[in-house]
């Protein structure tokens, strides 16, 4: 992650010597260069966020108009619907289980790859390809298949149907999730080859072996590509829906084990058809989730070390 | 530096992962084939549905050259959540099955066509009156009733006869149902029926059997946490007997009949609607036959005939008269009438039906048989559910998952699901 300055031809005297002129005078070509991307994120991001959060201080069912009813989709949510303390409950585990579980089998292959001096392309497309295909539905299915009834973990270890068993079923979902740790393990390797080789050379002459050079060297040099990745995977976990969805077929069972937060979500609003219901529990959502990556931004202070602060 | 570039674009990253989030998606096509006007048709069933009902269109497509149709059908749950999506995004199919859950919802939300206004083209002057009655709303014909159907047990009639236990009656009660159910089970080691107890819909026959309903006359709740501990108290000391079918089975029962019990060969016995049950048929080539629902201790009968399903036209059809032409075939056609049989119901008009009955195959046979030997024994249907039953059905399954898990005893869960039903009917 270094930062190179390529000589542009708005400023070709300036380049090497960066000064900073006032800022107005170079908005308007900014703008529209932006224009499509702003106008994107208005009509498909912003517009769509006011409304559902107009519409959660609303009872809307989707065919009449909806109804101002203030805050009560909030007061049903927290203190009449048991279900709803059910989802968060089972979306909570499955963050606590999914993203350690995820990260960590990430790390490890990419530890592996670095250290490979033959095949390492062939390897890392095909351990990233679980990642391209995983989002999808089909995959969803046949991971279904595999741990239903009959299906193959069930003949060949004879657990049964995972998907069927309310303790079990959510791991098999987490682990659909893990599988596809690709991304992260990506992003980990480009940090792990970041790391200078002479740091490893200096930590092998004072005697470190490679367990300490791991602890002490790698993991904090890599410290805030982790932390990036583990930022990332959180705020997705919280949003987990299609393997969720698809491995109970559609129900987000057996008793609950797969209702998931957004599965929840989706019943109140196209199945019940409470969208303000609907929409107040996607701000709740947000809400949360940003809370949680801002105390993950507060405690990375005290773990995360970049190789600049220590210059100084 | 570079240190501050990661920690820079990892927050707006983060940003951006947060407001993808609440972005909805969107979108619709609608496709014009050449020349011809294009009826969009939508409906829920089985592949044996599917394949009569193809069938049935060719030959609408063929009387009507100027006409296509476009089909598609999904699994009952799947196409309820499909199609209120689409309804809200104004963008009903032109011609679309609905079930009597529906009716009062896409009615008052201004989904459906007058059908009055298509009365040339769609005749219902054969249909009785007190069944195109129940697609009226407030004087308004919003949808035409397809077919009649009631509840059934269907079992698989060789592998009964083979445990040497009695065939069913004319008529049972739910205690003696029981008992046949664990002399079943006692004799084969497999359990005799389903699991009921995840069956709004059997919980309504065994209610309306003590001479309750699921719902007053205001659309309240007509039934009592009570009422459903002792329903589930009763299913569940069954299902831990090993008389009816177990958790990881009865959780997976969506209305399809491949994945009852009794179609996965598991159970002797199922307790279904009677026309689905023709898709049992291809499981089961042995045969199945039809036992009544059980009734009340004095005997008196739960279940009762059901408009089974409605056809509806969308208010936004650029073809009115096209869409009402279909539904008219649908219907009132001889032709279409033998190719359908009884997939829906046996058929709504009286001629069409006197016609048929002695030329029903097979399975139709069967229901029709069934359907005639229940005339005149059974009271009344109850007037169409209110709206937020669609959900009350879901959740009735979900919280009878805790029971058959033992995660809630009967009582609590009933508790659970009558304060959930109390807060969706006030709304």
């Amino acid at each position: 992650m270094t930062t190179t300055t390529i000589p542009t031809k708005a400023q070709p005297a300036t380049a090497a010597v960066p000064k900073r002129r006032p800022r107005r005078e170079r908005q308007g070509p900014a703008w529209v260069f932006l224009s499509p991307w702003v106008l994107g994120a208005t009509v498909l991001t912003l517009l769509p966020m006011a409304v559902s959060l107009y519409l959660s201080f609303t009872d809307y069912d989707l065919f009449n108009p909806p109804r101002w009813v203030g805050l009560r989709n909030y007061v049903q949510m927290f203190t009449e619907d048991p279900r709803y303390w059910r989802s968060v409950v089972t979306t909570v585990t499955y963050v606590v289980i999914a993203v350690p579980l995820q990260l960590a089998l990430a790390l490890v292959v990419a530890l592996a790859l670095k250290s490979m001096k033959r095949g390492k392309g062939f390897y890392r497309s095909a351990f990233y390809a679980p990642s391209l295909l995983g989002a999808s539905m089909s995959i969803a299915l046949v991971w279904r298949a595999i741990f239903n009834d009959g299906g193959t973990v069930d003949n060949l270890f004879g657990t049964g149907g995972w998907v069927n068993k309310p303790g079990w079923a959510l791991l098999a979902v987490a682990l659909l999730t893990v599988w596809q740790f690709g991304a992260p393990m990506v992003i980990f390797l480009a940090g792990l080859q970041q790391i200078p080789g002479e740091l490893y050379e200096a930590a092998a002459v004072d005697g470190a072996g490679k367990w300490r050079q791991f602890l002490s060297v790698t993991v904090p040099m890599l410290s805030p590509v982790l932390f990036f990745n583990l930022v990332l995977q959180t705020i997705q976990a919280f949003q987990v829906f299609t393997p969720a969805f698809a491995l109970s077929a559609g129900k987000g069972g057996p008793a609950d084990s797969t209702l998931v937060y957004t599965h929840y979500l989706y019943d109140r609003g196209f199945v019940a058809s409470h969208m303000g219901y609907a929409s107040a529990m996607a701000w709740v959502l947000l809400i949360v989730i940003g809370a949680v990556t801002a105390v993950l931004f507060r405690t990375s202070r005290s773990w995360v070390f970049y190789a600049s602060e220590g210059d100084r | 530096m570079p240190g501050h570039r990661t920690k820079g674009f990892c927050a707006s990253a983060a940003a951006l992962a947060l407001c993808v989030m609440l972005a909805g998606c969107g979108g619709s096509g609608e496709s014009v084939g050449g020349g011809k006007v294009v009826l969009r048709y939508t409906w829920w069933g089985n592949p044996d549905r599917a394949e009569r009902t193809e069938q049935a269109v060719a030959l609408f497509e063929k009387q009507h050259p100027n006409i296509q149709v476009q089909t598609s059908f999904s699994a009952y749950e799947a196409y309820k959540q499909k199609l209120a999506t689409q309804a809200a995004g104004g963008d009903a199919p032109d011609v679309m099955q609905l079930d009597y859950r529906q009716i009062d919802q896409y009615a008052t939300g201004g989904v459906l066509l007058d059908l009055a206004e298509q009365k040339a083209v769609l005749r219902t002057e054969e249909i009785d009156a007190g069944l195109l009655a129940t697609g009226r709303l407030d004087g308004t014909q919003y949808a035409i009733p397809q077919g009649r159907g009631t509840e059934t047990v269907a079992y698989d009639v060789e592998a009964w006869k083979a445990s040497g236990v009695p065939l069913p009656g004319k008529s049972w009660t739910w205690s003696e149902w029981a008992d046949t159910m664990r002399a079943l089970a006692k004799k084969t080691g497999k359990p005799g029926a389903t699991d009921p107890g995840w069956s709004e819909d059997s919980f309504e026959v065994w209610l309306r059997g003590q001479g309750k309903s699921l719902y007053t006359k205001d659309g309240g709740l007509g039934f009592t946490a009570d009422d459903l501990t002792r329903w589930w108290t009763f299913t569940d000391k069954l299902r831990r007997e090993g008389v009816v079918s177990p958790a990881e089975q009865t959780t997976q029962l969506d209305g399809s009949v491949e994945n009852t019990p009794l179609g996965r060969g598991e159970a002797m016995s199922d307790t279904n609607w009677d026309a689905p049950a023709s898709g049992y048929l291809a499981l089961i080539p042995s045969g199945v036959a039809l036992a009544p629902m059980p009734s009340g201790a004095d005997g008196t009968p739960g279940q009762y005939f059901k408009p089974s399903m409605f056809l509806g036209v969308g208010a936004n059809t650029g073809h009115p008269k096209e869409a009402a032409q279909l539904v008219d075939f649908l219907i009132n056609d001889q032709e279409a009438a033998k190719l359908l049989g009884a997939t829906r119901g046996i058929p709504v008009n009286d001629s069409v039906r006197e016609e048929i009955e002695p030329q029903l195959k097979d399975f139709d046979k069967t229901i029709a048989a069934y359907q005639a030997s229940l005339e005149g024994t059974l009271k009344d249907p109850p007037q169409a559910p209110p709206s937020g039953d669609n959900a009350l059905q879901t959740t009735f399954q979900r919280d009878y998952d805790q029971v058959s898990y033992e995660r809630m005893s009967p009582r609590e869960a009933a508790e659970n699901y009558v304060t959930e039903a109390k807060a969706e009917l006030r709304s």
